[in-house]
Parts: structure tokens; sequence; C-alpha cells
């Protein structure tokens, strides 16, 4: 008889994976879609250079998940940037094809204020080709634009 | 006494059997089939055709130039809300995905909206946080008596040249007059807005509001958003689903393409997996 369990490394992957899920769980808040921007610190640029994991074109705003290492960080992280509407990115030259997963990109955004891995996109620039992607509808003030 | 009643009563006869849907609709409980003569009268409005984008950079601005008179409970609650938002934890007023209502959408949207004409009704379709809509009705009619409150509350408008005066009321007293998508204040009630919608060139549109909101402002607030024009195609009005960033595309048992919801935070964002 035994008194204590045999922790196995699969036991423990579980345990992981478990604990990841019931803090994904405490985090989820359904029906919370409309992201507000007012987490982002727009005072702040912070540029990475990474490759795309994720771009997923769906309203109301898109997301863009990169893995990138910060300068001086051991470690790959992901970060996850958000955007304005397919709509409103559509205006700006942007497609659902415009990112690729694997696509090396340099990257400008606006952190999160928590100091979290995500932030709001500002600019990207795709390594292989060197075309940018901007996304401020503050550029695209005025009337009769093509 | 009898003949006098007859004759008041052929008189409403008459004057309903008159009415164009454009003018009298107010005295019927029932809308009249539009005439020609109606399809073409709106040829003599305004033209507002295409779709209208924001100018971002002036709702900023005018949240300094045009401040808001807060009464004192909400000018202490505006600036918690701000204090909030400079600590990194806004408060998110429209991550639940409800409209941002009437005034907000028009003083706070970054998304494009178009406005369709047709015999007696403006109708306002907006693009992202759902494809919102704006009913106002230009026949003549007056608001009900007693009208259910409702996000946008019911529109009422009518033609002082080429400016649409547009008259809102019963907007539901949870909704917010905003500052922007972390600073705002229910309505609390009693909510009345009134919009002189007009061009101020060729391709720009101005919506001049008064809003009058006695259980948290002062006095009326006057301010005014600008609107550009735009006629490329890439311009035009795309579906925009709130609630669809709270799904990622799945499969099902039986191999059929599903909705799966995603993880968020408290604020809306996808739950960031930074730690493999």
């Amino acid at each position: 008889m035994r008194l204590l369990p045999v922790i196995t490394q699969s036991t423990v992957l579980k345990r992981a994976a478990i604990a990841w899920l019931v803090s994904l769980a405490a985090a989820m808040s359904p029906a919370l879609a409309h992201h507000s921007f007012a987490m982002f610190d727009f005072a702040t640029t912070t540029v990475i250079k990474g490759t795309v994991s994720e771009f997923r074109w769906t309203n109301p705003h898109v997301i863009l998940t990169v893995e990138a290492a910060p300068k001086g960080a051991a470690a790959a992280a992901i970060w996850s940037l958000e955007l304005t509407s397919p709509g409103n990115l559509t205006r700006m030259g942007w497609t659902r094809h415009s990112f690729k997963p694997g696509d090396r990109i340099e990257l400008e955004f606006n952190p999160l204020r928590d100091g979290k891995h995500g932030g709001a996109f500002k600019k990207a620039t795709l390594v292989d080709t060197g075309q940018v992607l901007t996304s401020n509808l503050r550029d695209a003030e005025k009337p009769g634009l093509k | 006494m009898r003949c006098i009643h007859s004759l008041a009563l052929a008189a409403l006869v008459f004057g309903a059997l008159i009415s164009a849907p454009g003018s009298h609709a107010e005295q019927s409980e029932t809308d009249s089939a539009p005439q020609p003569k109606d399809w073409a009268d709106l040829a003599k409005l305004p033209d507002w055709s295409g779709v209208w984008t924001p100018n971002i950079s002036d709702q900023d601005a005018r949240a300094v130039s045009d401040p808001i008179p807060w009464n004192a409970a909400a000018a202490a609650e505006v600036a918690r809300l701000v204090a909030q938002e400079k600590a990194g934890k806004p408060k998110g007023l429209f991550v639940n995905c409800l409209p941002e209502a009437m005034p907000s959408w028009m003083l706070i949207t970054h998304n494009a909206l178009e406005f369709l004409f047709s015999p007696g009704r403006v109708t306002i379709l907006g693009e992202a946080d759902g494809n919102r809509l704006r009913r106002i009705y230009t026949d003549g009619r007056a608001h009900p008596a007693d009208p259910d409150p409702t996000f946008h509350g019911h529109s009422i408008g009518h033609w002082e040249g080429d400016t649409l005066v547009v008259d809102t009321v019963a907007v539901l007293p949870e909704t917010y007059i905003a500052v922007s998508e972390a600073v705002g204040i229910p309505n609390n009630g009693d909510l009345h807005v009134i919009e002189r919608i007009h061009l101020v060139d060729a391709q720009t549109l101005h919506d001049d509001l008064e809003i009058t909101a006695p259980h948290v402002l002062t006095k009326p607030w006057k301010t005014t958003r600008i609107l550009f024009r735009q006629r490329a195609r890439k311009y035009n009005i795309v579906e925009g689903v709130c609630l669809q960033g709270s799904f990622a595309e799945g499969v099902g048992k039986r191999g059929q393409a599903i909705f799966v919801p995603v993880p968020q935070t408290p604020w809306g964002n996808p739950v960031i997996r930074d730690s493999r």
C-alpha cells in the first residue's frame, strides 16, 4: 500500500495542464468581445522581432499572435497584438492574407499597461519582402480616400 | 349635434384619405404605402450617399474643447475612472458587446456608417460592434406617449432646408454618455438628444448634438462630430458582429465546422498564452 502517490512526469504535465485550464476558466469572461483599447499604454512603443504564429481576421478586432524574444530575454514568448476591425483594415490596404504563420516580422506596438505580453499593433515590416503595414485610423482622416 | 359629429368624422376620414405617407402619418396607426411622389421627393433631399468615416482626432480634441458639464457626483466618478485608466486598470464600458447606444455611438465610434433615405424615414447603419442601426421617422409622427426604452431610443426627424433635425428620447438609463471606451457615466434616465445633421462642404458632414441628461449634467452639453465621405468601394460597409471575437473556428465531434469559445480577460481580450 502506497501512502503517497507516485508523481510521474506525465502526472506533473497533466496537473500543469489542469492548472492552466483552471486559470483560463477564472480569467474567462463570456460575451466580452469588444476588446477595450484602454488597457494599452499609448505613450510607449515597444519593438520586437519575431515570427507570426496566428493571424485571426475576426470582428470586432483582428488579433495577431507573434512568437518573439524581447531584447535581453532568454526565451521566446507568445505576444498577442490587437488591431482594429477587418473592415477598417481593409480600407488601409490589408487583407485576411496580410500575415501567415511563419512570416518573420519586425513589430512596433503600444504595450499593455500591466506588463503582460501584449499590446496594440502600430506597425509591422515583413522581413522577407520589406512590406510595411500600419493601422492608424487617424492617418486616414479626410474624404475621398482611394 | 349629431350632424357636427358626422361632419367631423367625414373630415377625419377625408384627411386620412388624402394624407401622404411623408406628411401626416402621425394621425394614423397604419403607414400608407409610398406613392411615386414620395419616392420622387427623396431626390430633393441633400446627397448623403457613400460611406462616412469619423474624424477620430476631432473626437479626442473635443473632449477638451467641449467639456461635458457633469454634475458633482458624475464629475467625481469621471475623475475616478480616468485615474483607474491611467493606473492600467480601465473600466471597459463596452466589452460586454452591448451597443454603445445613443448618444455614445455618435460620440466615440471609430467605425464607418451610412445613411439610407426612404419615404418617411432616415436609417443610419453602422459597421462594427454589431452593425448598429438607428431608425429616424421623418413622416411627421410624434414620439409615442409611453415608449419602451431602448439602446438607441425613439427618434423623429424633420428637414429644415438641408439639415436633418433629429429628436431622440426613451434611451435606456443604463447606457453611457461616454468620453472614451473607458470613461463614461450612465445617463440615469430622462435623456434627450437633439441633433442637427448637415453637410458643411461637399464631402464633410457635421452632427451637432445637444444632449440633455438632467440626472448627470448641470446643463445641456453641446458638441459636434465630424464625418468624411468615402466613395472607394473598399469603404463599403461590411459585417461587424461584436461577439464573433469571443469564438474561434473549431471542429465538432462529427467533423462539422463549429464555433468554440475563446478564453478572455476581464477586458475582453484573448487570454495570452505567454508561458509554454
